[in-house]
């Protein structure tokens, strides 16, 4: 029982027996049950003009809101930072069409998305009484991070956004909830989770144009940035562009990526970073700590290694590793 | 209130006097009762809440003729009504209860929705204010001059059944298996534990039956020093994003006799339909009371003290206030002419201001106050906790009073930018949906 061989085959087996039993509690309960009892949900009107809803977005400190057709009174799909960034791209090469973009509508985001040729988001949405799991495998791989909660109304059987569930909010759910998360002791390098090939990072000098093409081309949520030997020093944020553009002003694109970092609020979170013999453990503990939202694994220099993102963890605990 | 032995003896206008030290004592009284009926679960409600008892607590002490009957009270209120919203795990939000309870001072601030639906003054809310206190002092004088006649027949009795009108009987139930299972939650600020009996002839079952008032309270179990939670009674997410049973208490509604356990069954037997340990029975002392009285304790002794003699002796006759004697009215099913046809609206309006012609002309044309209980807008809580911590990532708010439910509440029209909110039930919570839509 002493030698090394058990203790590692002891934590192997614990490991395996944890995620299950998590696999299994998220089986067990649907998105309803984990609802707060009483809870807010933002709404944007798909009239609303994009640089409103910007303000809207910036004034509740979220990042992203359900829309509402009044029109056809059904959910018309998420605004998230993304749809921020293809308006950027649009103006950066369309710098003459600043009248369209002042006045562009939230229902005006697709015609941008298909003039730019990006992919439009997925759309898919659940009930909130289909189980947590299920909702989960979902959100995994979803480019939105997140998945609305969709019922109809049993009188008019109409659409009623119910609630939107974040890939963060589930693993913090989890972390909190779950003793079992104290027995996944293995080191994360072990688990082949973390993506390390084709990492993309930047400079402080790179133009944020550059990094903000950089999110989009790849579906990433940040960009890590770098100096001249490879060591982490910060990180752009997809979430950052919304303070770039705050008050529709679309100016400050020629700016460094540092520059822009400037307009960062004090409350941000920090960069997260983690070795390849950290645990799972203690990855869900600082998950259930602060809102971080990966984290970028280093070597012993502090050099960027790859990326450990929300995604990966979710997609571990939902189905295993790659 | 033994001194009304002392009051058959004098004379009629220090009777009155009597009257009204004492009404003081029963506003106190009435007002813990009605706070404790009204949504204990909210912050918000935290503080008016304990100094009313504590007001109470040292009223009861200086007169000592009360003491015995408003302890009885206090304390059986006291128990669980120390409200906290704390989470099971932190400690570190006590700064938060603070920030919660100024937030209906803040109305006026940019980010904060109110219902307006009437150009409010702050001299006609203090104005109605004051007449609604004078109102609520004479029915207290009435209701103080109730229970001092009652008293003399059956003080005891009735005191112990006004108190259960408050409290709900609610049979908490734990059946998954241990053998020390305690329970703590709101009801109890997180920091007392209650713990769990077993069932007798059901292994495994373990239960306690605890005095509740109304509302929605949350709780999770200690089953041999682990925190658990049952998977047989609804569960939510409180602020601090940890897992947590919750129920919600319905007061027993006095006018019918079918009341309390029989609601809350049906609540909960339609919500968890195979588990029959969640349901909820009556304490015999309660059944007793249902069976034979339909009414609350209050209207109770208002009707034996009726049927007395008016004649109380030594020449004196029992006193009758004018409000007492029912007007003679009956309901009906037609809708007045003066709300279907708008010639008779017109002249009914036209005498209103011929009457009050000097001071309030054109007074109809104003809207009614709005109530009260709507002017306390959660959403507005909701931001001020927010600055504090980012712990509440889904959005969590305080748990609405229910009056406020399907009301609209709208901000200041601010960039064109109209924004609107509405609490509504989905199945058994409440979203609180916000929608922000351009102006045409």
């Amino acid at each position: 029982m002493n030698s090394p061989q058990d203790s590692i085959e002891k934590i192997y087996v614990e490991q395996k027996l944890a995620v299950e039993s998590i696999r299994s509690f998220l089986n067990s309960k649907t998105s309803y049950d984990v609802l707060p009892v009483s809870y807010r949900l933002i709404v944007l009107d798909t009239a609303l003009l994009v640089k409103k809803s910007l303000n809207v977005l910036l004034q509740n400190n979220i990042v992203s809101a359900p829309l509402w057709d009044s029109e056809t009174s059904k959910f018309a799909g998420l605004l998230t930072s993304s749809d921020f960034i293809n308006v950027i791209q649009y103006y950066f090469s369309n710098p003459d069409k600043f009248e369209l973009v002042d006045k562009l509508q939230l229902n005006g985001l697709k015609d941008i998305e298909r003039a730019i040729g990006v992919e439009p988001l997925d759309t898919a949405s659940i009930h909130p009484s289909r189980p947590l799991f299920e909702a989960c495998l979902k959100m995994m791989g979803s480019r939105t991070r997140r998945i609305p909660l969709i019922d109809q109304d049993e009188e008019t059987h109409r659409e009623i956004v119910v609630s939107v569930l974040t890939q963060y909010r589930i693993l913090k759910f989890v972390a909190l909830n779950c003793r079992e998360t104290n027995f996944l002791k293995r080191p994360i390098g072990e688990l082949n989770i973390i993506s390390e090939s084709n990492v993309k990072s930047c400079f402080m000098t790179t133009p944020v144009i550059d990094a903000i093409q950089l999110l989009s081309q790849n579906g990433i949520a940040s960009i890590p940035i770098v100096d001249e030997n490879g060591v982490l020093i910060n990180v752009y944020e997809a979430v950052d562009v919304l303070g770039l553009i705050k008050g529709g002003i679309y100016n400050d694109l020629s700016l460094s990526v540092g520059e822009a970092l400037m307009r960062r609020s004090d409350d941000f979170e920090g960069v997260y970073t983690c070795t390849k013999n950290d645990k799972l453990s203690t990855i869900m503990d600082n998950i259930r700590k602060a809102r971080v939202h990966r984290f970028f694994v280093v070597d012993n220099d502090g050099r960027l290694v790859g990326v450990l993102s929300l995604d990966d963890i979710l997609r571990y605990i939902l189905v295993g590793e790659k | 209130m033994n001194n009304l032995t002392n009051n058959n003896n004098n004379s009629n206008i220090n009777n009155s006097n009597e009257m009204l030290d004492d009404s003081s004592d029963q506003i106190n009284d009435t007002l813990t009762q009605s706070f404790s009926q009204m949504n204990v679960d909210s912050p918000n409600e935290l503080e008016p809440q304990l100094s009313r008892q504590h007001e109470q607590q040292i009223n009861s002490y200086n007169n000592s003729s009360n003491s015995i009957t408003q302890n009885n009270r206090s304390r059986s209120t006291l128990i669980f009504d120390d409200e906290e919203d704390e989470g099971p795990y932190y400690n570190e939000n006590n700064g938060e209860d603070d920030v919660l309870s100024n937030t209906s001072s803040q109305f006026s601030e940019d980010s904060s929705i109110s219902y307006s639906d009437e150009p409010t003054t702050p001299a006609s809310q203090q104005q109605q204010q004051v007449q609604q206190q004078q109102v609520q002092q004479q029915q207290q004088q009435q209701q103080a001059l109730l229970q001092q006649q009652a008293q003399q027949q059956q003080a005891q009795q009735t005191q112990k059944s006004s108190t259960n009108s408050t409290m709900v009987p609610v049979d908490i139930v734990w059946q998954q298996g241990g053998n020390k299972a305690y329970v703590t939650g709101s009801f109890t600020g997180w920091r007392k534990m209650i713990g769990l009996v077993p069932v007798p002839g059901k292994p495994g079952i373990l239960h306690v039956k605890l005095q509740l008032p109304p509302g929605t309270h949350r709780f999770r179990f200690i089953v041999d020093n682990e925190l658990r939670f049952s998977d047989f009674l609804p569960t939510a997410t409180d602020q601090m994003g940890n897992f947590v049973n919750y129920l919600e208490v319905v007061a027993p509604t006095t006018t019918t006799p079918t009341t309390t356990t029989t609601s809350t069954n049906d609540q909960f037997v339609s919500n968890e339909g195979t588990t029959p340990a969640t349901t909820e029975e009556a304490t015999p002392e309660n059944k007793k009371q249902k069976k034979t009285i339909p009414m609350s304790a209050r209207s109770r002794i208002a009707m034996e003290i009726e049927q007395e003699p008016d004649d109380m002796g030594d020449g004196y006759t029992r006193y009758h206030d004018e409000a007492l004697s029912k007007p003679d009215l009956e309901f009906t099913q037609d809708i007045p002419a003066v709300f279907t046809d708008p010639t008779v609206m017109e002249q009914y309006y036209l005498t209103l201001d011929q009457q009050q012609n000097n001071h309030q002309n054109m007074a109809w044309l104003t809207p009614p106050q709005l109530p009260p209980h709507l002017e306390n807008v959660i959403l507005n809580s909701y931001s001020n906790s927010q600055g504090e911590n980012n712990e509440n990532n889904s959005g969590a708010l305080p748990i609405p009073n229910h009056v406020i439910l399907n009301h609209l509440a709208t901000s200041s029209i601010k960039h064109n930018t109209l924004c609107v909110a509405s609490i509504v039930r989905y199945k058994q919570k409440y979203v609180t949906q916000i929608l922000y839509a351009p102006l045409q």
